[in-house]
């Protein structure tokens, strides 16, 4: 054993800037590893991840270009309320975004445990955690915003300081929401332990209701006036309450408007001089917040962390739903076991609040969306290309909850095998009762969004019908893709279904997915779109035409589509897992 | 070295320890026991700064863990229940992180990684990342971690849990070298065995009060005069002896 050490070799209380070395060493060894381990087994993801976010960047600058172009021919104010209420409101949700990922960071993960009973300061663990909030909530913001002010610089053939100083001026303003959002976490979980949860549903749900009364009231006009310079006129002076001159969205968005500007005689001295002073007063601001966030997380967070852990959740005796009860009964004796696995994983997904919480938002959102194109007047062929478009975008988010969710399901259960394989319960009644589950609970929402778009959109009914048909498709397939494909690779080891979705087989889910949603929505939107293009060539007559007959051959296609998008990963799947030995 | 002054701890209305007077002297093996909800628990967490006392103090060394966490924290060693590692980090990259944690020079935490590597028969995965290890080889890696610092308490939250018989019998010898050579153990355990082997003094804690202190012998010299007629307190197993303690209706119950 160990002789006692030397007194040299005895702990020491280090310096706060030591303390950030050791932190900032541990950020780079992790990275590193991950980057390493990334590169040796999900070269396929990290090229599409680079691929797709080119991709996205590239469009959305196209995109601004466009509006931009657009807009410059407008008044020059308007500009000025476009930034403000963008970045207005891209504030409130950083505030929450970050709140919410520090209070993870600071108080519930087993990190947090480990920091408390090592002897480094509070504001250190603070700023550490503090750093990985910010990346996570401000990445967004700037794959979103940096295409959007670059097309912005390039349609006012701003001077290069601008598009420099692009980088530092969102960094600052990021992190000015963000160390508030902080603050606000540390102080309702020091003197709110009991209520930061409904304190924060509240504050989250205000912030949303205000965001989307913001925009209902910009945008909400008669039919008649929607597009119109009118309505344009009547939106922006409702959006100038964003235009407060105490709010940083105002320091940003002028400070960007003075770096892009030139004067009349072409010089850009005085402009810059201005933007840089708006650039001092972001900074200021943001070091002097990571100031009071520093002594705030000195006095409070101890004390958080300490009123967390003396909370004991509360108990709750659950008894079996009626529904859960029908369900299990209602049948034959051979069908049991099958509804009850379906039972099972129905119960798991009500009272997984992660779950159903994010398939309302989503869903909620596209349905709020689905709500208001009635706004808008649009030609026939035109609403029904955006009726195709909203499909397409139903599938894609049934994709991503197919592949989060449903895709991890039987990987999940390698834990239970030990139960499961004793049971009267053969391999192939596990894998329909996850795909049946998929395609029974995406069908609902998904055939009720696409009919809400289409009744909106005031589609022709033969065509809303056939929205419906594809849709029915896409739900068969999706779940089809996400649970044949989890039953071929599953991850018996992972107890996360986050890092099951996101490794080799949850990427290949995505991306089969992804491009069954195009080849359906596009087999179909291509024959309806040439119909309406007869039409309105009045090349149509009365009986069945060759258009027609183009629209039943494309609806042949995707139920094809749908059958082998189904069946083919779901045989392969049940072959997989009857084979498996866990 | 370690003590509980009046230390009391509630949950809401329930009392998870109430009104704990406790000392620790330095080279003290110290095994608190008691059944699942009794505030064993409470007191660990309290013991390392997780958690703070309703009224009381609990000091380490002389430090208050409210007043100065960190003074006390460079006296205390921790191996909890769930030990935490960092995934993506080697063994001796998280021994390292510890190292500089608590300020140890670096030719001296050199030395020290490679004894407790070598002492916890780290050596053949220490460069291995930790997503890879198995439940006792990561329990191995926080024992490693929490002694590199050579701390004056160790605190050992049901410590044997996930270790296999070797492992096991390399960390009750490193218990006894290290309280020979003063080190002050407090150690939650469900294991009388371990208790009974290893510890100076026992403590048996029931519905948050500290029903019994005193040393094996103390207990078992309690124990024959428990229950009338029973006989002789050295026949009875330990184990009948912290049964009737902690029974709801024997003599435990009684605050």
């Amino acid at each position: 054993m160990m002789p006692p050490p030397a007194p040299d070799a005895l702990p020491r209380p280090i310096s706060s800037g030591e303390e950030s070395g050791i932190f900032l060493r541990l950020r780079w060894l992790i990275a590193r590893s991950t980057v390493r381990e990334m590169l040796r087994t999900s070269r396929l993801r990290v090229s599409l991840v680079i691929l797709l976010s080119a991709l996205f960047w590239g469009s959305l600058f196209g995109l601004f270009h466009e509006a931009f172009t657009f807009v410059d021919s407008l008044h020059a104010e308007v500009i000025s309320l476009l930034f403000n209420a963008f970045f207005s409101s891209l504030m409130v949700m950083l505030v929450f975004s970050t709140g919410i990922l520090l209070y993870s960071g600071l108080y519930t993960t087993p990190e947090a445990r480990l920091l408390l009973t090592l002897p480094v300061r509070s504001e250190t663990i603070f700023a550490h955690k503090f750093q990985e909030a910010f990346w996570f909530s401000s990445w967004g913001f700037i794959l979103l915003g940096s295409p959007m002010l670059t097309a912005y610089g390039v349609v006012r053939h701003a001077p290069w300081p601008f598009f420099v100083l692009i980088i530092p001026f969102m960094v600052a303003f990021v992190a000015i929401p963000a160390t508030l959002g902080g603050i606000v976490c540390m102080a309702l979980v020091a003197w709110m332990p009991r209520l930061r949860l409904h304190a924060l549903s509240i504050a989250v749900g205000a912030a949303l209701m205000a965001m989307i009364g913001l925009a209902w009231m910009a945008l909400a006009s008669p039919r008649a006036d929607a597009m119109s310079a009118a309505w344009f006129e009547q939106a922006f002076s409702r959006l100038s309450i964003t235009e407060q001159r105490m709010l940083p969205s105002w320091w940003l968005s002028s400070g960007l408007i003075e770096a892009a500007a030139r004067a009349k005689d072409g010089t850009v001295a005085r402009h810059q001089t201005e933007a840089l002073r708006f650039l001092a007063v972001l900074v200021s601001n943001a070091l002097m917040l990571q100031l009071v966030g520093r002594q705030v997380a000195a006095r409070l967070h101890r004390l958080g962390a300490s009123q967390l852990v003396s909370e004991i959740p509360t108990r709750r005796q659950r008894r079996m739903s009626w529904f859960d009860e029908l369900l299990s009964r209602a049948g034959t004796d051979r069908g049991r076991p099958l509804r009850l696995l379906i039972v099972k994983d129905l119960r798991i997904f009500r009272r997984d609040i992660s779950q159903w919480s994010q398939f309302v938002i989503f869903f909620g959102l596209l349905g709020l969306y689905f709500w208001n194109v009635r706004v808008f007047n649009y030609q026939h062929a035109y609403a029904a290309m955006i009726g195709f478009l909203n499909l397409a975008v139903v599938g894609l988010i049934l994709s991503t909850f197919t592949t989060r969710f449903v895709f991890p399901m039987i990987s999940l259960e390698g834990r239970r095998f030990w139960i499961l394989g004793l049971l009267p319960v053969n391999r192939d009644q596990i894998v329909w009762s996850k795909f049946i589950f998929s395609f029974v609970g995406g069908i609902v929402p998904c055939c009720l969004l696409v009919a809400l778009s289409d009744t909106m959109l005031g589609i022709e009914p033969w065509l809303i019908a056939l929205h419906e048909v594809c849709c029915v498709v896409l739900c068969a397939g999706l779940s089809g893709i996400a649970v044949g494909i989890g039953a071929r690779m599953p991850d018996l080891r992972e107890v996360s279904p986050s890092k099951i979705a996101s490794g080799f087989g949850g990427t290949l889910s995505l991306v089969i997915s992804s491009l069954f949603i195009i080849a359906v929505v596009l087999v179909t939107a291509v024959p309806v779109h040439i119909r309406f293009a007869a039409q309105e060539r009045a090349v149509a007559v009365a009986g069945w035409t060759r258009a027609d007959r183009g629209v039943a051959l494309g609806l042949a296609a995707a139920i094809a589509l749908g059958l082998l998008a189904t069946f083919l990963p779901l045989f392969l799947g049940l072959r997989a897992f009857r084979r498996l030995e866990p | 070295m370690i003590a509980f002054e009046g230390v009391t701890r509630s949950y809401g209305e329930k009392l998870a320890v109430a009104g704990l007077d406790l000392m620790i002297p330095r080279g003290e093996l110290f095994a608190l026991l008691g059944p699942n909800g009794a505030g064993k628990t409470t007191t660990i967490k309290m013991l390392v700064g997780l958690l703070r006392p309703s009224r009381g103090t609990v000091r380490v060394a002389g430090h208050d863990l409210v007043r100065d966490p960190r003074a006390a924290h460079l006296h205390l060693g921790y191996v909890p229940d769930e030990p935490c590692l960092y995934e993506k980090l080697t063994g001796r990259e998280f021994l390292w992180y510890i190292a500089d944690m608590f300020g140890m020079p670096k030719a001296a935490a050199e030395k020290r990684i490679a004894a407790e590597i070598s002492n916890f028969e780290l050596g053949e995965f220490a460069d291995d990342l930790a997503e890879s290890y198995s439940l006792g080889m990561r329990q191995r890696l926080v024992f490693a971690s929490s002694l590199l610092h050579d701390p004056d308490v160790l605190v050992l939250d049901e410590p044997m849990v996930g270790l296999d018989p070797r492992s096991v019998r390399i960390v009750k010898d490193l218990l006894r070298d290290r309280t020979r050579g003063g080190m002050t153990v407090f150690m939650s355990t469900h294991t009388l065995a371990m208790a009974e082997e290893l510890a100076d003094r026992v403590g048996i804690m029931v519905r948050g009060r500290l029903q019994f202190l005193g040393t094996v012998a103390d207990l078992r010299a309690r124990g024959s005069g428990l229950v009338e007629g029973a006989g002789d307190g050295e026949s009875r197993s330990l184990e009948q002896l912290y049964l009737e303690i902690t029974s709801t209706d024997g003599p435990g119950s009684s605050p």
